[in-house]
């Protein structure tokens, strides 16, 4: 039965192909006739763009910019498509695939280098060097360069987003406890946690949430890293970090000034930001992406840079576009990201809408953001850019979703105390040298 | 005279099949092919595949990760088909007792099938919670101290067995009714006459001619079974710890997330050759008891 | 129908057994549509109420400012309306095939469409969406609807069905002349109305909720269809639930009409088989 069923399929297969195999003669003969206006330049250029993180409630404030791009460039029309963000690397591999990628699109650090590795976007010097108006000076250096793969320049920061320590003003106030600042240790952070917590009324002096993201920055406060400094071995099974491990564990299980690990109540989703508007966490690491939402909590509250044990670090997300390798509209294509990413008009939208806090370098440009609504300490958002951990991509960056799933899972087990920190640690290692090879 | 006739049934038969044949063909046969094209290269993608034979065959047997995906499904399947079986079985035949408010009850049964995934599993999670859902308090009620069901390796696929059978028993249940429906009320009057009480009547009438549809129900639940998927993705992610990955999650996350597609194909393929074996033994054995009218 | 009616206690007992049932299937529903109704900060709140304290329509109007709900929402119905109608007919022929006609190579064919079903969806994703880039079918309404004009479920859920419809019904019109589109027309079709309602359901259902195939088809605002929009409720960082409760809500009432509708048909297949029987 199996042997018909192929002989079967394969005859359909046949006739199937030359059916395809034809249209697809069609197609290519009619390809050249759309492509040619382009090059012309007369009309219009259509420029596809596809993006994610203005997928919520930031739509409008894409569609203000690109109208107002649309405006100043007669010549280039753009097409935009948002897409959430679970979907969005879905979607633009499964265009890449199919030979239908967008000319300009976003990608996050963590996906970027992926990209520039397997050769799908377009390396911008020649751009950079045909315009005479560019700086790069523009941007801050960091974010900027975050973009750079082997030496090229491929993508424009757009914004940036960091974690910072979050804290409930009045209960330190109530419990005379010292507000957080940037001399804090892990020590300090410790003490006034101890302090904070009041387990009778659910009040939990500190909480970080237990995953792979908050892992790698906890490791580099203690001077850990995953890989080595040359990315050729991998050290995520070093004591530092295990040590590191053990603390994101004892805050909850030895301290007990952090929810119960198994405490299926803070696995709900955005439980912690929950409690913390409830006035049920004293401290918080989490995003600035935040502080909107907290901005009508009934309490005061403030954020300071976070304490680390033997030095600082913060998460850096980054966001940028690059440009299609395919795509034959480099020059509008280069016109375009220029817009989004540094243009005074984009800019000062993409703050005043709180959309993200872009990459500018400007000072008299950033006080439009610092003087935003609450938090008071809103300079602290900078400040993080010194002591900043790009997320440890490593050696394989086109593996980085494996590698944050293989560590995650470790993480989990010794989340639920069936294997220790160390061993949890050993694991991964193995699981980190097998994806290396 | 004889010939005529058999060529226009052929015909007919042609003429019959020709969409489904052809949008079968052209929209699920050869992309199948082409994935099985796909399995025998290293493909993230991005750039150009590149063959390399039976690799990724090779690599899906070796990786330690498959054979927990199989175990897991198998955990799931012990509890979700009899369950969902057994429950819709039961609503079906007391809805078909004619009684007042069935048509009431069979749209609130129906109610988590058409509900989403997404919306509905907060609630479960909620439901489910270790410390404060009502799962536990009433499993607290009678002494029993509740496990953190999500959160624990054991206890995430019942956890999961659960939802599923919740948003699924009202499907089953929707089409056993429609194949009660099929069954003709003489078959109960004759029953009647010889005197059957209604238990005799379940067992000697009604679940011999409901074996077609019973038969439809296994090979669809386990094909899904396999396939186990959305509320994974929703509930657990996998885990904790990869204490709910399957296969499919596991075949989505190397397509799409992983640039793995040349070895996601091949676990297609050694997912759709479980599936099929299983698919042809219970294609055989329904000889033995699917019930059908025309025999 | 006129079975049973005597015993009192197995009727309490059944309404017992169902009302349990049908309180829990129901509870974790109307969770969400009382979610729809709550302000960002109750919705998450722990334990939940039932019932929210103030109530407010705002969620459903502030959908509009992630998607334009009544654009997408009118694409899914035709998406749908369509496919469940070719599907209905598509799968019903060949249904009738499978059931009532002997011919070599019968059960192989039909095996074959059940391998449809074997292959996960996530894997063939890509390769449709090539095949359809190159006859030029991405981002139209063709290539939306094309994929789901088949499916074997329902083949397979209609074959069923007929293959319980007596041969004898169908030799005695054939005898009297009847043709086979007769057959189909007059005595296949009427008679499979409760499986057919059942899969007209279920194939409204499908491609009402279908996400990743339109995701990966569609790309202009014009095309696109519900589930596409109710995606971007959720957030990269956070998620405001109420929201997308109430785009669930919307999303959810469509599939209920076509439910109440399709629920009759089980009554009338319930009597028609009884008459012929």
């Amino acid at each position: 039965m199996l042997k018909k069923t192929l002989v079967l399929a394969l005859a359909i297969i046949m006739v199937l192909s030359l059916v395809v195999g034809c249209s697809k003669d069609v197609a290519e003969t009619t390809e050249p006739q759309s492509g040619q206006p382009a090059e012309v330049a007369k009309e219009p250029v259509t420029i596809k763009f596809m993006q994610y993180t203005a997928s919520g409630s930031q739509e409008e404030t894409l569609k203000a910019m690109i109208d107002k791009f649309m405006e100043l460039n007669e010549d280039i029309k753009v097409e935009y498509e948002v897409l959430a963000w679970a979907d969005y690397y879905t979607k633009l591999n499964a265009a890449i695939a199919g030979n239908a990628a967008p000319d300009v699109f976003e990608v996050g650090y963590e996906n970027f280098a992926t990209y520039a590795a397997k050769d799908v976007i377009k390396d911008m010097n020649s751009a950079i060097a045909n315009d005479g108006e560019f700086k790069e000076n523009v941007f801050k250096k960091l974010a900027y360069d975050a973009f750079k793969y082997n030496g090229k320049q491929y993508g424009l920061p757009e914004g940036y987003s960091a974690v910072v320590l979050f804290y409930n003003k009045d209960l330190f106030d109530k419990n005379s406890v010292a507000y957080p600042n940037e001399s804090w240790t892990w020590k300090e952070e410790l003490e006034a946690a101890q302090k904070l917590t009041d387990e009778k009324n659910g009040i939990w002096g500190t909480y970080a949430p237990f995953q792979f993201w908050e892992f790698y920055k906890t490791i580099a406060q203690n001077g850990g890293s995953i890989w080595s400094s040359d990315n050729k071995s991998v050290t995520i099974n070093s004591q530092a970090n295990i040590d590191a491990l053990q603390w994101m564990i004892d805050k909850s299980l030895k301290y007990g000034v952090s929810p119960k690990l198994n405490d299926d109540t803070f696995s709900q989703p955005d439980a912690d930001l929950n409690a913390f508007k409830d006035g049920k966490l004293a401290m918080l690491r989490t995003g600035i992406w935040n502080f909107g939402r907290f901005a009508d909590a009934d309490f005061e509250w403030d954020i300071a840079l976070e304490p680390g044990n033997t030095q600082k670090a913060h998460h850096f997300f980054a966001d940028a576009l690059v440009v299609s390798k395919d795509t034959k509209k480099e020059e509008a294509a280069w016109r375009f990201m220029k817009f989004m990413t540094s243009d005074p008009y984009a800019v000062s939208l993409r703050i005043e809408k709180g959309w993200s806090v872009p990459a500018i370098a400007d000072e008299k440009v950033m006080a439009s953001y610092y003087e935003l609504d609450k938090p008071a300490s809103r300079k602290v958002v900078n400040e993080t850019l010194d002591s900043l951990v790009l997320p440890p991509v490593g050696p394989i960056p086109e593996r980085w979703n494996e590698i944050t799933g293989a560590v995650g899972e470790e993480l989990e087990k010794a989340k639920l105390g069936r294997i220790t920190a160390k061993e949890a640690l050993e694991n991964a290692a193995k699981r980190l040298q097998g994806l290396i090879k | 005279m004889v010939g005529d006739k058999k060529g226009k049934k052929l015909l007919v038969i042609g003429a019959f099949l020709l969409p489904s044949l052809l949008s079968m063909a052209l929209f699920n046969l050869l992309p199948i092919l082409i994935s099985a094209v796909v399995s025998l290269t290293d493909w993230d993608m991005l750039g150009k595949p590149k063959f390399v034979g039976l690799l990724n065959y090779i690599n899906v047997f070796t990786e330690e990760k498959s054979y927990i995906a199989i175990f897991n499904i198998f955990k799931f399947l012990i509890g979700y088909i009899p369950l969902v079986l057994g429950l819709g079985l039961l609503f079906a035949t007391l809805l078909n007792r004619n009684i007042k408010g069935a048509k009431v009850f069979r749209g609130m049964f129906f109610i988590p099938v058409i509900t989403s995934w997404v919306a509905v599993s907060i609630i479960w999670k909620w439901l489910l919670n270790g410390n404060t859902g009502i799962i536990n308090y009433v499993l607290s009620l009678v002494g029993v101290q509740g496990p953190v069901w999500l959160s624990d390796f054991f206890w995430a696929m019942p956890a999961i067995i659960m939802a599923s059978v919740w948003k699924d028993v009202g499907f089953v249940t929707i089409i056993l009714l429609s194949g009660l429906a099929d069954i003709s009320n003489d078959y109960y009057e004759a029953a009647k006459i010889d005197g059957a009480n209604t238990i005799n009547q379940f067992f000697k009438i009604t679940l011999p001619l409901l074996t077609p549809t019973i038969y439809f129900i296994l090979v669809i639940s386990l094909i899904n079974c396999f396939q186990l998927f959305d509320q994974v993705m929703v509930m657990t992610g996998g885990g904790p710890a990869g204490s709910t990955s399957t296969m499919v999650e596991q075949i989505f996350k190397n397509a799409f997330k992983n640039y793995r597609m040349g070895f996601a194909a091949a676990q297609s393929w050694i997912l759709f050759s479980i599936i099929f074996i299983i698919t042809l033994v219970m294609n055989k054995l329904q000889k033995r008891w699917v019930n059908y009218e025309d025999k | 129908m006129k079975i049973n009616k005597n015993i009192l206690v197995p009727n309490l007992l059944t309404y017992t057994i169902l009302t349990v049932a049908a309180v829990t299937l129901v509870f974790p529903f109307l969770w969400m549509i009382s979610g729809a109704f709550k302000d960002a900060l109750e919705v998450v709140k722990m334990p939940p109420q039932l019932l929210p304290n103030r109530f407010t329509f705002e969620n459903f109007i502030e959908i509009k400012k992630y998607f334009p709900i009544e654009k997408f929402f009118i694409n899914s119905v035709i998406v749908s309306t369509i496919t469940t109608i070719l599907q209905l007919l598509f799968c019903s022929m060949a249904a009738f095939v499978f059931a009532k006609f002997q011919f070599r190579g019968r059960e192989v064919l039909f095996m074959l469409y059940l391998i449809t079903l074997m292959i996960p969806k996530q894997v063939t994703l890509v390769p449709l969406f090539i095949v359809f880039s190159k006859l030029r079918l991405a981002d139209t309404f063709l290539g939306l609807i094309l994929p789901d004009i088949f499916s074997a479920f329902g083949t397979f859920l209609l074959r069923q069905h007929m293959l319980t419809i007596p041969d004898s019904f169908l030799e005695a019109a054939y005898i009297d002349g009847a043709s086979y589109l007769k057959v189909f027309t007059k005595i296949i079709l009427p008679l499979s109305k409760p499986a057919m309602a059942t899969l007209g359901i279920f194939a409204f259902m499908y491609s009402w909720n279908s996400f990743l195939w339109p995701l990966i088809i569609v790309n202009s605002k014009e095309l696109m269809t519900l589930p596409l929009g109710l995606s971007k409720l959720t957030g990269r960082w956070a998620t405001e639930w109420n929201i997308l409760m109430a785009g669930n809500t919307v999303s959810f009432i469509p599939i209920f009409i076509v439910y109440i509708f399709a629920q009759k048909y089980f009554i009338k297949g319930l009597t028609l088989g009884g008459n012929k029987g």
